[in-house]
């Protein structure tokens, strides 16, 4: 703007602002401090904040306010050309098996749990796994829009499969998540997960797990390749824990982002397959990701009476879950998928159907289709899955081979 | 004589077998420790940072405008300043704006009107 500007900021985000300005290129960005939180607050509280000391420096904040617009610039202030950031080596510094897991834990780059060091010789056998060169980009990505983006490699891919404990076959899934840019540790406050589905010939080839147990601990091509996401957002896209990850209370759905494959073997007649519906051919391989916050396994009446399953949206939409009820995704297991279809011949037209409801979601700006729908599960039971995710993108997997 | 002779042979045997022993323990544990290794970088390239200069200050606020801005969760915050700001500097115009969608938006259109209508910016995020 050429214009004087000072931004006030709450507290509990002296990390993130003094992160943000500095990669913005404003390092000595004059930011004022009020105490946190002040949204929702009684505007007397607020008041008084403002009427007292910035949380930070312990100076009366209104002649901080003052100054940042009028106190002449300081040498480095006026300061122009580039920052010097440390050089990315290729390699770490070599060190026992033990050091480095402890080491790579401590500095955040795992998610707590042990991984599989990305040797040289595992990484090449990574590699096997795709025509594409180790030094190729794949692509860019960033926690949240403010955020820089980081660029990666075939190769630092890699490196993050091996560390989740992938195997040469996932490689390409993994790539085709990685070259979407889309993180799975959204910067938000409100703790978002992600969700990846994959779809197409590939699921068998890899020997995923969309019957019994899908979306549990009992595959290790679903467990990977989410993992591996998660692995990716924090060492290839940037999300650090309080500087640009702030989710209050974070999302355990974060660890493995709900990774499974649609059952397409199962659909009803007529239900086309999510890439199918995204736009892509029946044969190809396609990887799919969803934001959203919470899943609720529902095994009660609205899986045997397609009535309650307007009682089940409205309800869900008036909790406020999901961006005040705007989005919703259903996962049926194939039991309740065969007795719509007496009602629904598409998917399409069960979600039209939930949609006309008065408080059903209907979708918000930004955020695509109110209601989507999977069919995944081994029909044990006529339960469901229901959640407030939407969906984000999709990405050839064949691209990626 | 003999006897003790003998005994002290038996001491020294006994000594350098423990020595032996104490020998072969060391060095298995020396075998035992971890081998280093070299691992590839899983961290993504940074992208440069161009530092952008800060624009010059005011002289003085009196007799200029001012835009509070008001980004997400910035109420009562922003607000609140509007007030305490006039009353605490009555020769200075403090207007209060809201920016429409999230702080992540960018609004062309907002910051071309505090160029052309006011002096300096105060923007808040609140939370």
């Amino acid at each position: 703007m050429g214009l004087p500007c000072s931004p006030v900021v709450t507290q509990r985000f002296l990390d993130v602002a003094r992160t943000i300005t500095y990669k913005k290129g404003m390092p000595n960005q004059r930011i004022i401090y009020v105490p946190h939180p002040v949204s929702g607050r009684p505007a007397e509280v607020v008041r008084n904040h403002l009427l007292g000391n910035d949380p930070v420096t312990g100076k009366p904040i209104l002649d901080e306010l003052i100054a940042a617009l009028t106190k002449p610039l300081n040498a480095e202030e006026k300061k122009t050309g580039f920052v010097t950031r440390p050089a990315r080596p290729r390699l770490l510094d070599p060190d026992t098996p033990t050091n480095l897991q402890r080491m790579m834990s401590k500095n955040g780059w795992t998610d707590g749990l042990p991984i599989v060091l990305p040797t040289e010789e595992r990484v090449a056998a990574m590699l096997k796994g795709t025509s594409h060169g180790r030094d190729e980009i794949v692509g860019t990505m960033r926690p949240s829009p403010p955020h820089e983006a980081w660029e990666y490699t075939v190769e630092m891919v890699a490196a993050n499969a091996v560390m989740a404990g992938a195997q040469p076959e996932h490689f390409p899934v993994i790539l085709a998540l990685a070259s979407t840019g889309v993180t799975s540790l959204f910067s938000s406050t409100t703790s978002f997960a992600r969700m990846v589905v994959v779809s197409g010939p590939i699921r068998e080839e890899i020997k995923m797990n969309g019957g019994i147990g899908a979306l549990g601990p009992f595959n290790e091509a679903n467990a990977v390749i989410g993992r591996a996401w998660t692995l990716i957002s924090k060492n290839l896209g940037g999300a650090i824990a309080g500087e640009t990850y702030m989710g209050g209370q974070g999302n355990n759905l974060n660890y493995n982002n709900v990774c499974i494959p649609e059952n397409e073997e199962a659909l009803p007649a007529g239900w086309k397959p999510l890439h199918v519906q995204k736009g892509f051919k029946p044969g190809e391989s396609v990887v799919s990701t969803f934001t959203g916050w919470s899943l609720i396994n529902h095994a009660g009446r609205a899986a045997r009476d397609k009535e309650a399953f307007k009682q089940l949206l409205v309800s869900l939409s008036a909790s406020g879950m999901g961006m005040g009820g705007s989005q919703a995704m259903i996962l049926l297991d194939p039991l309740v998928a065969r007795d719509l279809r007496e009602s629904f011949d598409t998917k399409e037209k069960f979600s039209a159907w939930l949609i006309q409801n008065p408080g059903a979601p209907t979708g918000s700006p930004g955020f695509g289709s109110a209601i989507e729908i999977l069919v995944v599960g081994g029909e044990a039971n006529p339960c469901l899955t229901i959640g407030d995710f939407t969906y984000v993108s999709s990405a050839s997997i064949d691209k990626w081979r | 004589m003999q006897g003790g002779k003998a005994v002290k042979k038996r001491i020294n045997q006994t000594l350098i077998g423990i020595m032996l022993v104490a020998g072969i323990l060391a060095a298995t544990a020396s075998l035992a420790q971890e081998a280093k290794v070299a691992v590839l970088n899983p961290r993504g390239a940074l992208p440069l940072i161009r530092l952008v200069p800060m624009a010059p200050r005011l002289d003085t606020l009196d007799g200029k405008t001012v835009y509070l801005i008001a980004a997400s969760f910035a109420v009562p915050l922003m607000p609140e300043l509007q007030k305490v700001m006039a009353e605490k500097y009555p020769k200075t115009t403090w207007v209060l704006k809201n920016k429409p969608g999230s702080y992540f938006d960018d609004d062309p259109a907002l910051w071309a009107e505090a160029k052309e209508k006011s002096s300096a910016v105060i923007m808040g995020v609140g939370h």
